[in-house]
């Protein structure tokens, strides 16, 4: 068995990518995907850690099942609005979304 | 290592080679179960006997056409999308128990695997018909995507039943669970259900919007040339064989049957049976629009399921003993 | 065996993940995406929680991916491109970032999670269900009215009036 801290790596390595991405690209869907991969390293991390922890226990899977769940949920109403905006706006480019300032 | 058994499962039988072979041999068979619905002959020289080595040929004929990938598309989808639904077609196999101890991956959850691996295919066909950068690739593939995942939903509620039913998701204690009575008669619903949206996962005729020859000229597969073609082709057919397979697993009792002749035999007698209904399926039925499609899935097939999975709990909760 | 598995993974998982950001083309950064789901799910795999890697697989990129794919084909791919100034910053944040939690793991890993060979109990799939549906009942039907409510939501917002 890897122990856990080369899982807790990639995990780590996934979400500083996330990071990366959500602070420095403006495309929505570019944006949408360092969520998705965000919601991905915290998944493997509590997999990791309900597996490695001793004795191991399946309350990590049942959490990671809802976040998927959730993270389907997310992207769906994301993608909507996109969508929407592409329509309105002919540019999903978020830093010119500027009608809300007032 | 050339001789252990699962390097010669994965080789031989269930695995690659035979995969290539049954897939031909379907191709082959639906010709001639199409031809005898019309009243034609169907293939005829190609073979000692009934044209059986004409998709054979076929393959000899296409191989030496020209391959080429069209101007202005995306090569790298364009070639690696049917490949890996080829792949993905061959991996499905493999969940399959065709005998006890006849199965290249026993998993505990190979029911939920082999759905999972189903879903795979709207990607790719969406990529493939994107990547040709031509209309009716496109129209095809965008038909898969809302074809296939609509119907991906009552595929999996169906499945539900036969779970509920064995209590288990491993493929082999499935069939198992089937030694008092095949779950066809307690589950007949879900049959019917599973059956109507496994031809919709495989786009066969009623359900062939993606690749309709007659409105976009076979969608997705349209730029396709010579091996390449056959590469898009070839998942349609072992996707039915595996399909057939799951069905006779999950409904029929698998490899259940009479001791005179070896469980492999009754296998392939009920998957072949099912085939057969699904190509005769494609010669009687025509093809429905794709907003009936999309209604049927959404509405009807989905309330079905779930009518299925009320009718399976009351079974299961009230006759423990059956 | 599990050392290269997991090596193999790690490593598809972490350049795909790069690459669904990096990519130019939002196609190729889609299916790069779906390649590191798909690496997750191996790690899944790895982890003894075979269920939940082919949930994942089944929701991710059956589900996501495709619906990401169709946004990216609908709205059209070579839009809302243009770099943001502070690419050195995000990097130079983002590894300080990792860093830190990479610390705050190694720590957590040397005290208290030795992790047995075996899982047992911990990876049961009938517990699973179990546990799912006991322990967890109302939690899965909030579940089920937030999908419900997504659902509604996204219909709502992407529905066109045809006549105008």
């Amino acid at each position: 068995m890897e122990p856990l801290s080369s899982f807790f790596a990639v995990s780590v390595i996934l979400l500083g990518i996330g990071i990366y991405g959500l602070t420095t690209k403006r495309n929505a869907i570019r944006i949408l995907f360092s969520i998705e991969l965000i919601y991905n390293a915290a998944n493997l991390n509590i997999i990791a850690f309900a597996r490695l922890r001793n004795p191991p226990i399946v309350t990590g899977q049942v959490l990671v099942l809802f976040t998927i769940a959730l993270a389907a949920m997310e992207a769906a109403v994301g993608l909507s609005i996109i969508i929407l905006v592409s329509r309105l706006n002919a540019d999903i480019d978020l830093s010119k979304l500027s009608k809300l300032k007032g | 290592m050339l001789t252990s058994p699962l390097f010669l499962e994965i080789v031989l039988f269930p695995g690659l080679l035979s995969i290539a072979i049954i897939g031909a041999l379907l191709g082959w068979l639906e010709r001639k179960v199409t031809a005898r619905v019309q009243l034609r002959i169907g293939p005829l020289y190609a073979s000692p006997a009934g044209g059986i080595l004409q998709m054979f040929a076929d393959l000899i004929k296409l191989s030496f056409k020209e391959l080429f990938v069209p101007e202005n598309s995306d090569a790298f989808f364009f070639i690696m999308a049917p490949t890996t639904g080829l792949v993905l077609g061959a991996a499905l196999v493999g969940l399959i128990p065709f005998a006890p101890g006849l199965q290249i991956a026993n998993i505990e959850v190979g029911l939920p695997a082999f759905l999972a691996i189903i879903t795979l295919s709207p990607t790719l066909i969406l990529l493939a018909g994107w990547s040709a950068n031509s209309k009716f690739p496109f129209i095809g593939g965008l038909r898969a995507l809302f074809q296939q995942t609509a119907y991906e939903i009552p595929l999996w509620l169906s499945a539900l039943g036969v779970i509920m039913m064995a209590g288990t998701m491993n493929l082999g204690q499935i069939v198992n669970a089937q030694t008092s009575g095949w779950f066809i008669l307690p589950q007949a619903l879900g049959a019917f259900i599973f059956l109507v949206t496994s031809v919709a996962e495989m786009e066969r005729l009623p359900f062939d919007l993606p690749e309709a020859e007659s409105e976009i000229m076979m969608g997705w597969q349209a730029e396709y040339p010579g091996v390449l073609f056959l590469a898009a082709q070839g998942p349609g057919f072992v996707k039915l064989y595996a399909f057939s397979a799951l069905f006779s697993v999950m409904f029929l009792g698998g490899f259940l049957g009479p001791s005179f002749l070896p469980p492999l035999f009754w296998m392939l007698l009920k998957t072949l049976l099912i085939i057969v209904l699904i190509m005769l399926l494609r010669s009687t039925f025509p093809r429905v629009r794709l907003d009936q499609l999309l209604r049927a899935g959404w509405t009807t097939l989905l309330t079905l399921a779930i009518i299925n999975i009320g009718i399976t709990y009351i079974l299961v909760v009230g006759f423990p003993t059956l | 065996m599990t050392d290269l598995l997991f090596l193999a993974f790690a490593a598809v998982t972490v350049g795909a993940a790069i690459l669904a950001i990096e990519a130019r083309d939002l196609v190729y950064g889609a299916a790069a995406l779906g390649i590191a789901f798909l690496g997750v799910a191996g790690l899944f795999f790895l982890l003894d929680a075979a269920y939940v890697g082919w949930f994942q697989i089944a929701v991710y990129i059956g589900a996501v991916v495709v619906l990401i794919l169709f946004t990216v084909m609908l709205v059209g791919p070579k839009k809302g491109e243009t770099p943001l100034g502070l690419k050195r910053v995000s990097l130079l944040a983002a590894m300080l970032m990792s860093l830190l939690l990479g610390m705050t793991g190694a720590l957590a890993n040397a005290t208290a999670f030795p992790g047995p060979d075996s899982c047992g109990s911990g990876c049961d799939l009938s517990l699973f269900s179990t546990s799912l549906l006991k322990n967890y009942g109302v939690p899965l039907e909030f579940m089920s009215l937030v999908m419900a409510a997504a659902v509604i939501g996204a219909l709502a917002l992407s529905k066109t009036d045809r006549g105008q």
